[in-house]
């Protein structure tokens, strides 16, 4: 079990290090040139030449790509990302204000989208095959199905523009973060809703279910005692996996309800070709991703108890 | 001879998959009195375990049923009850003991939980009495350690104490009637033997009804008291263990003893097989349904659907479906 953890950490280590060294390669391969970019904040369009190959030169730009990636890693790793092209403040000052944000969008969307799935999930398969189990399969069919954009601009019409109940823009209060909640937890909630009744409907199957009815328990009570727990761990893997699409829908949603988060910031910088603000978003990204993945799967081997308490031979 | 416990008469069960239906039961009627052990015995699909637990309501989530008949229960139609009642009567006046143990009890769980709850149920005991109960439960059951064991999993016991756990589970409510279905299939042989011993132990010290699902002519001679032989859904012959285990009458029966290995004999020689597969139930011809597989048979087989006859009377009837071995052999019958 320790020996597994171990490996698993280191893993998720070398991932990190090679989905940075990928992620600065295509970086640097983009179009367009770093010293040329601060040679027009500096001098505006009179940059010549000689200016943008001394900018060049002084910032290291000539070297070889493994240097650069070297470079820029061991600078990261103290902390330095570098100064945003856009901005012009440093990235871990923009970090500090924004990843606040970002994380306050994907834990109340994280929230919304567990207690979403598990409830229509639970009561599809009370209802098992009635009414409500196929309106619930409907519903999860068109949230997995329709744009967040779309979702998120349907939200603002109706309760922002027509209801009034709450901002349509910016971070102002409790409310505000409502309509991005939701926007956000629409996707994983509903396809999380179908792991949970899939794999309940697996579960009621199983011999251990007949054996809960052959000691007298109710249909209710096999499933929530007798089928639940064993949803767990395919439930906790697929959490992981749609938390970490959350992320990747966070730069939308973000930009729609005028969240100055994270993802609002990577749209920018790829729109500025801000490549010192990508690259770092992008390296947040990477940690943010094998992190949650590792976090999930260890959580995962810890709730199974055959992993947990392996058989002595 | 006392009342029966659990009395099944003239009993239908259709099965319905969205694709096809089948005819699991056909008329089939049997009862088993407190002390007595009832085998039912059958190859896989003959219907040996619709039969017995689908009166209870206890079919796989999916199967529609459709159940004709009367099923008795002390006397009671349980046919009638409502889902929860018959919820009740399974957890207190029947115990179920599954084939095989590792899918039986639910992985996720500790063991000594899963039968303590049960106690806490229908006893009405606190959480610290019902881990007692569990406990001597599991003791009585012959596991070594029950305090250490109460707090296991599922995947850190064998399958004979597996079983052994599963038996403590069906006995937590004390039942009225035991049903077995298969409970040796799964384990190995030496293992068997014990289980065997321990149901029946614990009929003997409770006075309870055992029902035996199996294949297994090995445990029928251990337990049982009567034997039913089952094929396709249809009752081939009746009687007492001795009537039907030393004189068998219907091919099949006479067919299904000879499959046994005799362990006396230093070859295999002496096992003959029966030729053929049992019919698709789902599209069943009039007439004997062992028809196609049986060396007696005769063109009215295939047209005339044999009854039981009864060739002994006495306290154990002995009642065989096949006229026309009870006509070739000149037995006497009685109804």
């Amino acid at each position: 079990m320790q020996r597994m953890f171990m490996r698993r950490t280191g893993l998720a280590v070398l991932l990190m290090l090679a989905a940075t060294a990928l992620t600065f390669a295509l970086v640097s391969a983009a179009p367009g040139n770093v010293a040329a970019l601060i040679a027009e904040r500096a001098a505006g369009p009179g940059a010549d030449g000689p200016m943008i190959a001394r900018i060049a030169e002084e910032l290291g730009l000539n070297d070889p790509l493994p240097v650069r990636y070297l470079r820029w890693l061991g600078a990261a790793l103290t902390g330095d990302f570098g100064i945003s092209l856009r901005t012009g403040k440093p990235m871990s000052e923009e970090f500090a204000t924004r990843i606040p944000k970002t994380l306050a969008l994907l834990a109340g969307g994280g929230v919304l989208a567990l207690l979403l799935s598990l409830v229509m999930g639970l009561a599809g398969a009370v209802s098992n095959g009635g009414v409500l189990d196929r309106l619930l399969h409907g519903v999860a069919l068109v949230g997995a199905s329709t744009p967040n954009f779309f979702v998120a601009a349907m939200l603002t019409i109706v309760f922002s523009v027509m209801l009034g109940w709450v901002p349509t823009f910016g971070v102002a209060g409790f409310t505000s973060w409502l309509l991005p909640w939701i926007t956000i937890a629409l996707f994983p909630g509903s396809v999380l809703s179908r792991v949970v009744r899939v794999n309940l409907q697996e579960a009621m199957s199983r011999p251990f279910a007949t054996t809960g009815f052959a000691k007298g328990l109710t249909r209710r009570a096999v499933l929530f005692r007798e089928a639940l727990p064993n949803i767990l761990i395919p439930y906790m893997t697929t959490f992981g996996a749609q938390f970490t699409l959350m992320m990747i829908g966070a730069i939308v949603v973000e930009r729609v309800f005028g969240l100055n988060g994270i993802g609002a910031f990577f749209i920018e910088a790829i729109r500025f070709r801000d490549f010192i603000g990508m690259q770092a978003v992008l390296l947040l990204f990477v940690v943010f991703f094998v992190s949650v993945n590792l976090i999930v799967d260890i959580a995962a081997m810890l709730a199974d108890p055959r992993l947990r308490r392996p058989r002595r031979a | 001879m006392s009342t029966p416990v659990y009395a099944v008469e003239n009993l239908v069960i259709d099965l319905y998959t969205p694709t096809v239906s089948v005819r699991a039961v056909d008329g089939a009627s049997f009862h088993v009195s407190p002390g007595e052990t009832l085998a039912i015995v059958g190859e896989s699909g003959s219907g040996k375990t619709v039969m017995t637990l689908g009166p209870l309501g206890l079919m796989p989530e999916g199967v529609a049923v459709d159940l004709r008949g009367t099923a008795r229960a002390d006397g009671r139609d349980i046919l009638t009850l409502s889902p929860a009642e018959l919820s009740a009567l399974r957890g207190g006046f029947f115990g179920v003991i599954f084939q095989d143990p590792m899918s039986a009890l639910n992985p996720m769980l500790k063991i000594g939980p899963q039968l303590a709850r049960q106690a806490q149920l229908y006893a009405g005991l606190s959480p610290e009495a019902a881990r007692k109960e569990g406990v001597s439960l599991l003791a009585r059951s012959g596991i070594p350690d029950p305090e250490d064991r109460y707090d296991r999993y599922p995947h850190e016991l064998s399958g004979g104490m597996l079983q052994r756990a599963m038996i403590a589970l069906a006995l937590a409510a004390r039942p009225r009637v035991l049903i077995a279905d298969e409970p040796t299939t799964a384990l190995d042989a030496t293992v068997q033997a014990q289980i065997l011993a321990l149901i029946r132990t614990i009929q003997k010290e409770d006075g309870i009804a055992v029902v035996l699902i199996t294949h297994d002519i090995g445990a029928v001679s251990v337990l049982a008291d009567r034997v039913i032989v089952l094929y396709a859904g249809q009752i081939a012959e009746e009687g007492s263990a001795i009537d039907v285990l030393t004189a068998p009458v219907h091919p099949y029966t006479r067919g299904l003893l000879a499959s046994v290995p005799d362990f006396r004999s230093e070859s295999a020689t002496g096992t003959k097989e029966i030729p053929g597969i049992p019919p698709n139930q789902a599209q069943l011809m009039p007439g004997c349904r062992f028809a196609d597989r049986c060396d007696r048979v005769l063109p009215a087989c295939h047209s005339h659907r044999p009854r039981l006859q009864t060739i002994a009377t006495g306290e154990v009837p002995h009642r065989v479906a096949c006229p026309v071995v009870i006509a070739a052999e000149g037995i006497a019958t009685h109804d």
